[in-house]
C-alpha cells in the first residue's frame, strides 16, 4: 500500500508533467476511438445497407441451389416454414421469392428477364424492394380489374423494352410441369436505377407466380432479416441444426440449407474482409504513433528523475520495489488519461452514431442515397483503445522501469 | 474369243451388281415404309402425349394434320392451361403459337433438336423434318425374326445423328424399336413401338414411347387415338392466319 501512496504523491508533485502525459496519451486515446468508431460505423453501414438491398441476413435454400439454381430446387410448404421461423424473436423479416429466368417481350424487343417472385408485404419488411419503387404503385397482391396480375419491371429492362408503367408485358418461362409458361402482365411499377440490383428483373406476387409456373405452396428462397447482421452467423448455425432435426413424419424440411450472408454473398464479403486488413493496418500505424508518444513523455520523466532513484537505493529500497514503483506511476497516469479521453470520446462518438458526418456528395448504392457516415459506438470502439494505451504504456515503461531499478546509488547522484 | 470373255464379265458384274441392288432395294423400300407409317398424302389424328420424369409428370392430347412430308399442323387440346397452343411446320419452317399472350414464336433452326412442350421428342422429331430415305444410307442385316436396318447420314445430310438402328419385326414389317446414336457412337435414346392398331385399313403401332440413355428416369410417351389417312386437308389449314385463329 506505501507503493500506491508513494506512487499518487509522485505523480501528483510534479503536476504539470503529469497533465501534459495525461494530454499526450488522452489525445492517443480519442483518436483511436474515434477511428474505431469510424471504420467500425461505415462498415457495419454497408454491411446493413447491402443485406437490406436485397439479400438479408441468413437465407435458405434447398440443397446446393446457391451454386447451381434449377427450378426443380425448391422449398415445399413454404408457408408452414415461414410460420415456423416468424416464432424466433431474433427474425425481423422473413421473404419468399421464387425465380424464373424468363423471356419479356416488349413493344417491339425481346430481352432476358429474371423474374423473381415476391410476396409484396413480407419482401417490404426484408428488404428495401419498396424504398426504390421510382414510378408506379409496389407490387399489390391479386389481380388487377382488367384481369391482369400486376408486375414490378426494373429500370433498365423497362428503357429497353420501351415500356412504362400501365403497359403490358408478356412473359415467357419453363412452368415446373415442363409445360411453356406464357402470360401478360399489367406494369405496376418501375423499380430501382441502372445500378441497381433490380435493373433486368421482373417482380410478380407469389400467387401470379405460382400460376405463371405451375407450381404448387413452393419457393426457391427464403431471406431473413434479423435485428443485427452480426448474428447472422450464429443463427444461420442454429437454424441449420433445427432444420436438420425436423421429425421424420414431415421431411419437407429435409435437405435445406441455411447460410448467412458471409457466404452467400461471398465476394462481397471478402473484399470487404481484404479492405479491413488494409484497415488495421493503417490503425497499427496509429497505435504505434501513440506509443512512441508516451513512450517518450514517460521516458522524460524517468531521466528527469535519476536523482530520486539514486536517493531511494541509497537508502535501501529494493530494486524490485523502485521497478514496481514505476510500473505503477504509469499504469496510473494511462489510466487517468483513458478516464479523461473517454470525457472527451464518448460525447463525440455518441454524436457520431446518432447524427453521423454529412458527406458532400451521397453514395449512390444500388438507387438508395446513402448520405451520412455513421460511427458505432460499442463496448470494442471505446474498450480497445483503452486497452492499447495502457498496454503500450506498460510496455514502454518496462526498459526505463529495469533499467531506474538497477542504477548504482553513486551513478545516479553524480549524474544529476 | 476374247469378246466373249468381255461380255461374260459384263454379263456377270451387271448381275452381281443387280442382286447387290435388290438387297438394297428391299432395305430402302423398307425405310419408306416406316418414312410414310404415320404419314401417308395426308393424316388427320388424335393423340395423347404423356411426359414422364423425376420431377413432374403431365399428359397432353392433341390433334394433328399432315401433309405428305413437309407441312404439319398440331393444336393441343388439353389440358386447360395449354389448350390452344399450337405448331405449324411448313417446308423447312417452324412457329409456335400461344394464344393466352397472342404470340406467334418462330423456332429458329437452331432450336430444331431442342424439346418440344417440355417432352422427350425434339421440335424435329415432331415435324419429321428430313425423310430417312432421302437423308440417310441404309444397311439391312436379318436376325432371328427381325430386320435390322442401319442408317448412316449422307455427306449432305445435316443432323446430330451418327447413326440410327431400326429394329422390324419380318412377319408384320412393323418398327419395333428404334435406336439413335451420337457421332461419337454413343447411344442416346431409343424409341420402342408397341400395341398395333388397325387406323383406316393400316396396320401401325399405336404407342411409340422415346426414352433417353442420358437422362434417368425420363419417359414420353405418344398414344395414336384417332388416325385417318388420305382424307382431303384444306391447305388452309397450313397458314399462319390458321395457327393464329383463337380456338374455341
Amino acid at each position: 500500500m506505501l507503493v500506491i501512496t508513494l506512487a499518487l504523491r509522485n505523480i501528483l508533485r510534479n503536476r504539470r508533467r503529469s497533465l501534459l502525459t495525461i494530454l499526450s496519451m488522452g489525445g492517443g486515446y480519442v483518436l483511436l476511438s474515434f477511428m474505431m468508431a469510424m471504420t467500425e460505423g461505415s462498415y457495419s453501414n454497408m454491411i446493413d445497407l447491402f443485406t437490406r438491398d436485397h439479400t438479408g441476413h441468413v437465407q435458405i435454400h434447398h440443397s446446393n441451389y446457391l451454386d447451381r439454381p434449377s427450378l426443380y430446387k425448391t422449398i415445399n410448404n413454404s408457408r408452414e416454414l415461414i410460420n415456423e421461423l416468424q416464432k424466433n424473436s431474433m427474425v425481423k423479416g422473413i421473404a419468399p421469392r421464387v425465380y424464373a429466368p424468363s423471356l419479356a417481350y416488349g413493344k417491339e424487343k425481346t430481352f432476358p428477364a429474371s423474374v423473381i417472385g415476391i410476396d409484396p408485404q413480407l419482401e417490404a419488411e426484408t428488404t428495401y424492394l419498396k424504398n426504390k419503387v421510382k414510378q408506379g404503385e409496389y407490387l399489390a397482391k391479386g389481380m388487377t380489374a382488367s384481369g391482369y396480375f400486376p408486375a414490378m419491371i426494373g429500370h433498365t429492362l423497362a428503357k429497353n423494352l420501351h415500356l412504362t408503367v400501365g403497359d403490358e408485358l408478356v412473359l415467357i418461362s419453363q412452368g415446373i410441369d415442363g409445360s411453356i409458361a406464357n402470360d401478360i402482365f399489367k406494369i405496376s411499377a418501375i423499380v430501382g436505377t441502372s445500378e441497381s440490383y433490380e435493373r433486368m428483373n421482373v417482380y410478380l406476387s407469389l400467387d401470379a407466380m405460382h400460376q405463371f409456373l405451375s407450381m404448387g405452396d413452393q419457393v426457391h428462397e427464403l431471406a431473413i432479416r434479423l435485428n443485427h447482421q452480426s448474428e447472422a452467423r450464429s443463427y444461420a448455425q442454429q437454424l441449420q441444426v433445427e432444420l436438420n432435426q425436423q421429425p421424420n413424419n414431415q421431411n419437407d424440411h429435409i435437405g435445406l440449407n441455411a447460410k448467412p450472408w458471409q457466404v452467400v454473398e461471398e465476394a462481397f464479403y471478402k473484399g470487404m474482409q481484404a479492405d479491413k486488413q488494409g484497415n488495421y493496418l493503417s490503425m497499427g500505424i496509429l497505435i504505434f504513433i501513440v506509443s512512441i508518444g508516451v513512450l517518450n513523455t514517460i521516458l522524460m520523466g524517468i531521466l528527469e528523475r535519476t536523482r530520486e532513484f539514486g536517493v531511494l537505493k541509497a537508502i535501501g529500497t529494493r530494486p524490485m520495489a523502485v521497478f514496481r514503483l514505476i510500473m505503477l506511476e504509469s499504469f496510473l497516469l494511462a489510466l487517468a488519461s483513458c478516464l479523461f479521453g473517454l470525457i472527451f470520446a464518448l460525447p463525440a462518438n455518441l454524436w457520431l452514431s446518432r447524427v453521423g458526418i454529412t458527406l458532400p456528395e451521397p453514395i449512390d448504392m444500388g438507387g438508395i442515397a446513402f448520405e451520412t457516415m455513421l460511427g458505432e459506438i460499442s463496448m470494442f470502439s471505446m474498450g480497445a483503445p483503452a486497452l492499447v494505451v495502457i498496454g503500450s504504456t506498460l510496455l514502454v515503461s518496462l526498459v526505463p522501469g529495469i533499467r531506474a531499478s538497477r542504477i548504482s546509488p553513486l551513478q545516479a547522484l553524480q549524474a544529476a | 474369243m476374247a469378246r466373249h470373255l468381255s461380255h461374260y464379265c459384263i454379263i456377270v458384274f451387271l448381275l452381281l451388281s443387280s442382286t447387290f441392288a435388290t438387297a438394297n432395294e428391299e432395305a430402302v423400300a423398307l425405310l419408306t415404309k416406316i418414312d410414310e407409317l404415320y404419314r401417308s398424302d395426308s393424316s388427320i389424328s388424335t393423340m395423347k402425349m404423356q411426359i414422364v420424369t423425376p420431377n413432374w409428370e403431365r399428359t397432353l392430347e392433341m390433334q394433328s394434320w399432315t401433309i405428305g412430308m413437309d407441312d404439319t399442323f398440331i393444336r393441343i387440346l388439353s389440358p386447360k392451361k395449354d389448350q390452344g397452343v399450337a405448331t405449324l411446320k411448313k417446308d423447312r419452317e417452324m412457329w409456335n403459337y400461344f394464344p393466352k399472350i397472342n404470340k406467334v414464336i418462330k423456332v429458329p433452326p437452331s432450336m430444331m433438336m431442342g424439346s418440344w412442350m417440355g417432352s422427350d421428342f425434339t421440335n424435329d422429331d415432331l415435324v419429321r423434318e428430313v425423310s430417312l430415305v432421302k437423308e440417310y444410307h441404309v444397311e439391312k442385316e436379318d436376325f432371328e425374326g427381325k430386320h435390322k436396318l442401319t442408317l448412316t447420314p449422307k455427306e449432305s445430310t445435316v443432323t446430330v445423328w451418327g447413326r440410327i438402328e431400326i429394329l422390324v419385326e419380318k412377319e408384320s414389317l412393323l418398327p419395333i424399336e428404334q435406336r439413335y446414336f451420337n457421332d461419337k457412337g454413343e447411344k442416346v435414346r431409343s424409341m420402342y413401338f408397341s400395341d398395333i392398331k388397325t387406323f383406316s385399313g393400316k396396320r401401325l403401332p399405336s404407342k411409340m414411347s422415346m426414352v433417353p440413355h442420358n437422362k434417368e428416369h425420363h419417359k414420353t410417351v405418344i398414344e395414336y387415338v384417332e388416325l385417318t389417312f388420305d382424307t382431303e386437308i384444306d391447305d388452309s389449314i397450313f397458314t399462319l392466319r390458321n395457327l393464329k385463329k383463337r380456338y374455341k
